[in-house]
């Protein structure tokens, strides 16, 4: 069952583009990544998802209904986190968090002691006298508080400290364990690499590709690098698939796509003192995507 | 009902200022009436020798200013300036401010529609301009009638009161009009007390230049004057119904467009 379904969503601003034509489900139940540089349009496909802007054309449903006609019955079941996060500065966390609360109409209280103890928040600040990490903190417990079955995450790492950051991403791989779905904006690979099943890359404002997070580095090159004990001839790697092949002494690195079998036969033939096969990480396919568009 | 109490919170300072600032100005008002009444000199003679611009600016008129009641009158005309300005600016933050504070990522995020949050604004509103109704005709009541040797004022100061009341509702709903319908929250309340500013130098103009007086439908500050509630005993029926008709379609323009229009986030 998908969570979300996008149909060509389009957002103008005006004449200046926002999103063009973006499409994609996320199932039930999976952490689905979104990934793009800044203004690739992310928090805006976002925020239409939220109905805090209204799509030039196109629809999204969420739990099978559509996110602006229903939007305040589907916003029960969502827990959002901006990217960046803004409260009522005289208010205190305690407050603040309270407020959101009775919005939902069910007891938070004690999910909020929970949450807060997890990320060490202190419920007694005024949010005015918060760092950024702290706000940011109040963010992660205010989205997270009334359970939501499907969570919006937009760049929710930015100003976690580390420590902060893995905490974060165990509670997310709890929820995501106790049902809930996420949707998880980012710019930064690694972390999407690290929690995600599937992944949207989106750039100035269109899909490139949907993929598997396994597929995507399945799909990819394979750097190779090598150390032989003779020197070899550049025209011994001459084959389909090898690129980028460099010789130093008797150090061979290239990238390979393809079988390997063919290329570990002909490996099999040389005498190697070390080698090492490397998976390419996403930073390094998420060049290539978008290389590969210009 | 969770909305409205946070706003009447968040709103409870500024409420409580201007309320201090009204019973202020009834109290110091009232106050000089005694000095000049005391003084001997007839009022309404020094007055009348003033040229028509002072008179006007002063906003003396045709009033009585022998009687306390007449004296209220100026004052009235001070006390509408605050209620309205109050009121414009409350309208107008109200609703702007979810966007200029930037929390519209919290609120319109909760599952509850925008018709509803602005509802529970405008509930909210309303609450703050009666509360400043209140306290300024009670004290308006207490004050004048300590002065007014025992001159009957009560209903001639409730007949005020409610036309300061249709005033306030028409620039509060002017304020959430503004507010509502512009993308750019900041300018809304500059802009909406920039027109109760022009609005104002409007009725003063009108006053000074009688070959305009057809504008005066215009000006809203035109519409409940102390001298024609004083002295003609009611609320003019046909401004009313154009104050609250103007009101109606302002509110209907602030659902309306917050409705349609995306956030500005």
């Amino acid at each position: 069952m998908n969570v979300i379904e996008i149909n060509n969503l389009t957002k103008m601003y005006g004449k200046a583009r926002g999103i063009e034509n973006v499409s994609f489900n996320v199932e039930q139940g999976e952490i689905f990544g979104f990934i793009g540089p800044n203004g690739a349009g992310k928090s805006t496909t976002i925020r239409t998802l939220l109905s805090l802007i209204y799509p030039t054309s196109g629809s999204a449903k969420i739990f099978g209904k559509d996110c602006i006609e229903f939007g305040p019955e589907i916003k029960k079941e969502i827990g959002y986190l901006p990217s960046e996060v803004f409260y009522y500065d005289n208010m205190k966390v305690k407050d603040l968090l309270k407020y959101s609360a009775s919005f939902y109409g069910k007891d938070c209280s004690k999910r909020i002691k929970e949450l807060a103890e997890i990320m060490q928040l202190d419920l007694n600040k005024k949010i005015d006298d918060l760092s950024l990490g702290n706000k940011k903190k109040v963010g992660i417990v205010q989205g997270l508080l009334h359970e939501p079955k499907l969570i919006i995450l937009d760049e929710p790492t930015s100003g976690l400290d580390p420590l902060m950051q893995q905490k974060f991403f165990e509670l997310l791989e709890e929820e995501n364990r106790k049902g809930a779905t996420i949707l998880f904006s980012s710019h930064i690979l690694t972390e999407v690499q690290r929690l995600c099943n599937r992944v949207a890359i989106i750039k100035d404002g269109k899909i490139i590709t949907v993929e598997k997070i396994s597929t995507l580095q399945e799909n990819n090159y394979k750097k190779f690098k090598l150390l032989t004990s003779v020197t070899v001839d550049k025209e011994y790697f001459d084959m389909n698939g090898v690129s980028n092949l460099v010789l130093e002494n008797n150090t061979v690195s290239f990238l390979f796509k393809g079988n390997v079998n063919p290329v570990m036969k002909k490996l099999a033939d040389i005498e190697i003192q070390n080698i090492w096969v490397e998976e390419p990480d996403l930073e390094e396919i998420f060049m290539h995507y978008y290389e590969k568009e210009e | 009902m969770n909305i409205i109490i946070k706003e009447l919170k968040s709103h409870r300072k500024s409420l409580i200022i201007w309320c201090i600032g009204v019973i202020f100005m009834i109290s110091s008002g009232m106050g000089k009436y005694v000095g000049l009444s005391s003084s001997g000199q007839s009022m309404n003679n020094l007055m009348a020798d003033m040229p028509k611009s002072m008179q006007v600016i002063m906003g003396t008129g045709s009033l009585d200013l022998s009687k306390a009641s007449g004296y209220y009158g100026i004052l009235f005309l001070y006390l509408v300036l605050m209620g309205t300005i109050h009121s414009a600016m409350l309208g107008s933050n109200i609703i702007a401010k979810e966007e200029r504070d930037k929390t519209s990522e919290f609120l319109f995020v909760k599952p509850i529609s925008r018709t509803k949050i602005v509802m529970s604004k405008l509930a909210a509103a309303f609450i703050n301009i009666i509360l400043f109704n209140f306290v300024t005709l009670v004290t308006s009541i207490l004050l004048v009638q300590k002065y007014g040797k025992g001159e009957e004022v009560t209903r001639d100061i409730i007949m005020l009161m409610l036309g300061l009341f249709l005033l306030q509702i028409l620039f509060l709903s002017i304020g959430t009009a503004i507010a509502a319908a512009k993308k750019h929250s900041k300018t809304a309340t500059s802009l909406s007390t920039g027109i109760l500013l022009f609005t104002f130098i409007l009725s003063i103009v009108i006053d000074l230049n009688e070959k305009i007086e057809d504008l005066k439908f215009l000006t809203p500050f035109k519409y409940f004057e102390a001298k024609n509630i004083l002295y003609g005993g009611q609320l003019d029926s046909m401004y009313i119904v154009l104050s609250l008709v103007i009101s109606c379609i302002l509110i209907s323009i602030t659902f309306v467009s917050y409705n349609k229009r995306d956030l500005s986030i």
